[in-house]
């Protein structure tokens, strides 16, 4: 009884000193992620709901503007641009995503066939394009798509473009680009799943005189979901905000949303606008990580399924 | 034989891929060497546009701007992302989902978005006050910013896997904080250390929207030269740094999975 006195201080001593420890150890990074990136982006969200002054800069009043012009409204009444860029950025979101899944999937599966010590080989062989630039990769596509090429005489021979017209600048180049991009970040999470698949459930699944599709469908495809989510969040959410690909193998019918913040930050200033579409971007990533938590939460992955 | 013929496809597009993957890379480096000015036909080898880029200081001074950038951003995030990765790791008992969200946050946040919110903050924080007057040294802010998460995560999983009984250990032998820090626990986490260095370094050199938008009127990189010389009209010359760039990349890259995959006693 007579240390009941002390021992809550030495106590609460010890878990000051602790806290001072774990102050000191993360404060530096913590609070330069603070200055540098949480006070940037929300100074970014305020300018969204600031008018349009000098130059493209914001000022006060505060106003909705901004976003009225991001709907489409401007000084000639209404026009579809803005939007037809946000659906184009949602439309290639899904077809590449959807492309780079199909893609992915047997690769993925097929470097698990392999032996042992192939595997890691294998893998890098599929991740070491993405370690060099992204504008040197996107510039070799526009080397392959020039007008001239093998591949864009073979377009035209099939009548897919017409005669003396490269492949780029289109639509097409760019899910292409954005195919190319992405595919790694698809194979490695689903080369994860495929590599902890318990084979036991495909015996079963024989052993009950299942087809083979049927086999796949209700004995491998769940137990590689996680994989294919993880893939998915990885994929979508830079896809949805990308600038490059669509910057130099889209031209000025393939732009999308990053393109359109970008602009406005640039040659026709107008931060307002610019920020109005970053905070849709950020709507659309945050969403997307919910909901992607969310699915993955209901098959069990859990906390591992993002990132 | 229908396992057979399944196998055979499987394979199929494995090359098929492979070819997909590797082709535009390919294609620049062929064409660097190509003597002619045409990005449609290769008329012969030659060396002339890399000894164009030797001559042009506007390259010679990107690609010094690339290497001061990509060293001095890797060493700062080094020293502020191992310190957190010891302090999640150290307190991982306690509640520190404010620190993960904070760590996730430059990883989650799309590229163009991270960019204009940095760009917007210090053309502001410049006119009022003159500090951070956009160039090298908005640059690093930016590039460390983004390298900070991969250290700590890296130097984090590091610690977690290694026997905790040895932080006893070096505790019971009345090390002292500094002696506990200079003689095990850095030596022991020397190779995560290593390979988290070579991966900031990567990330940097890899970047172009992040410096894109933060960069000054006099500290191109070289993935901002090549975007400025793509946009004014394609040159071989492009082809050449490139190349060099994929061999650069592809060798550093490859140091860091050596380092990674060392294991230490």
């Amino acid at each position: 009884m007579a240390y009941s006195g002390v021992r809550p201080t030495t106590r609460s001593r010890a878990m000051v000193s602790e806290t001072r420890h774990l102050l000191f150890t993360v404060a530096p990074g913590a609070v330069w992620i603070v200055i540098f990136l949480v006070l940037p982006s929300a100074y970014l969200m305020s300018v969204a709901f600031m008018s349009t002054g000098i130059y493209g800069l914001p000022e006060l009043p505060l106003s909705l503007e901004s976003f009225r012009r991001l709907a489409g409204f401007g000084f000639l009444g209404w026009s579809p641009g803005n939007i037809y860029t946000l659906l184009r950025s949602l439309w290639q979101t899904l077809v590449s995503t959807a492309l780079v899944m199909v893609v992915a999937y047997p690769i993925a599966y097929y470097i698990t066939t392999c032996r042992e010590r192939w595997r890691p080989i294998m893998l890098l062989l599929v991740v070491v394009p993405s370690w060099t630039n992204q504008v040197i990769r996107t510039f070799g596509w526009m080397n392959l798509l020039a007008p001239g090429t093998p591949l864009a005489n073979l377009a035209e021979l099939v009548g897919f473009i017409p005669p003396n017209m490269g492949l780029y600048p289109s639509n097409f180049a760019v899910t292409l680009g954005l195919v190319y991009n992405f595919l790694p970040f698809m194979v490695l999470p689903l080369y994860a799943a495929f590599e902890k698949l318990d084979t036991a459930q495909v015996q079963a699944a024989q052993d009950l005189y299942a087809s083979p599709v049927r086999a796949f469908w209700h004995a491998v495809f769940p137990q590689t979901l996680p994989g294919l989510l993880a893939g998915t969040v990885l994929v979508a959410i830079p896809a949805f905000g990308m600038y490059v690909i669509p910057e130099l193998l889209g031209g000025g019918k393939g732009m999308m949303l990053g393109n359109l913040v970008a602009n406005q930050f640039a040659g026709s200033a107008n931060w307002p606008l610019g920020a109005a579409g970053a905070i849709l971007m950020l709507i659309a990533t945050f969403i997307g990580l919910f909901a992607m938590r969310r699915i993955g939460k209901r098959l069990g992955g859990g906390e591992e399924v993002v990132i | 034989m229908k396992k057979r013929t399944l196998r055979r496809g499987l394979t199929a597009i494995w090359w098929l891929i492979l070819i997909f993957l590797y082709l535009p890379l390919a294609v620049v480096v062929l064409f660097s060497f190509n003597s002619a000015n045409s990005a449609a036909s290769f008329t012969g080898v030659s060396l002339r546009w890399y000894k164009r880029l030797m001559g042009n200081e506007e390259i010679l001074s990107a690609l010094s701007n690339s290497l001061i950038l990509a060293i001095v951003s890797s060493a700062v995030a080094l020293v502020i992302g191992c310190l957190i990765g010891y302090g999640m790791y150290r307190h991982r008992h306690r509640k520190l989902g404010w620190l993960i969200v904070l760590i996730y946050l430059p990883i989650v946040l799309p590229d163009i978005v991270f960019g204009i919110s940095e760009m917007a903050f210090f053309v502001q924080i410049h006119r009022m006050t003159g500090l951070l007057q956009p160039g090298l040294g908005t640059m690093i802010i930016a590039h460390v910013t983004f390298q900070i998460p991969f250290v700590a995560l890296i130097v984090y999983s590091r610690f977690v896997g290694l026997d905790p009984t040895l932080f006893e250990a070096a505790k019971d032998l009345y090390a002292s904080p500094a002696q506990r820090a200079f003689h095990f626990m850095l030596p022991t986490i020397k190779p995560a250390l290593i390979s988290a260095f070579f991966l900031s370094f990567t990330l940097s050199v890899d970047d172009f929207v992040i410096s894109f938008f933060t960069a000054g009127p006099d500290s191109a990189t070289l993935p901002i030269y090549i975007w400025g010389a793509i946009k004014k009209g394609v040159s071989p010359e492009i082809n050449a740094i490139a190349t060099l760039m994929i061999g650069a990349v592809t060798i550093a890259a490859i140091l860091s999975l050596l380092f990674s995959h060392r294991r230490q006693p």
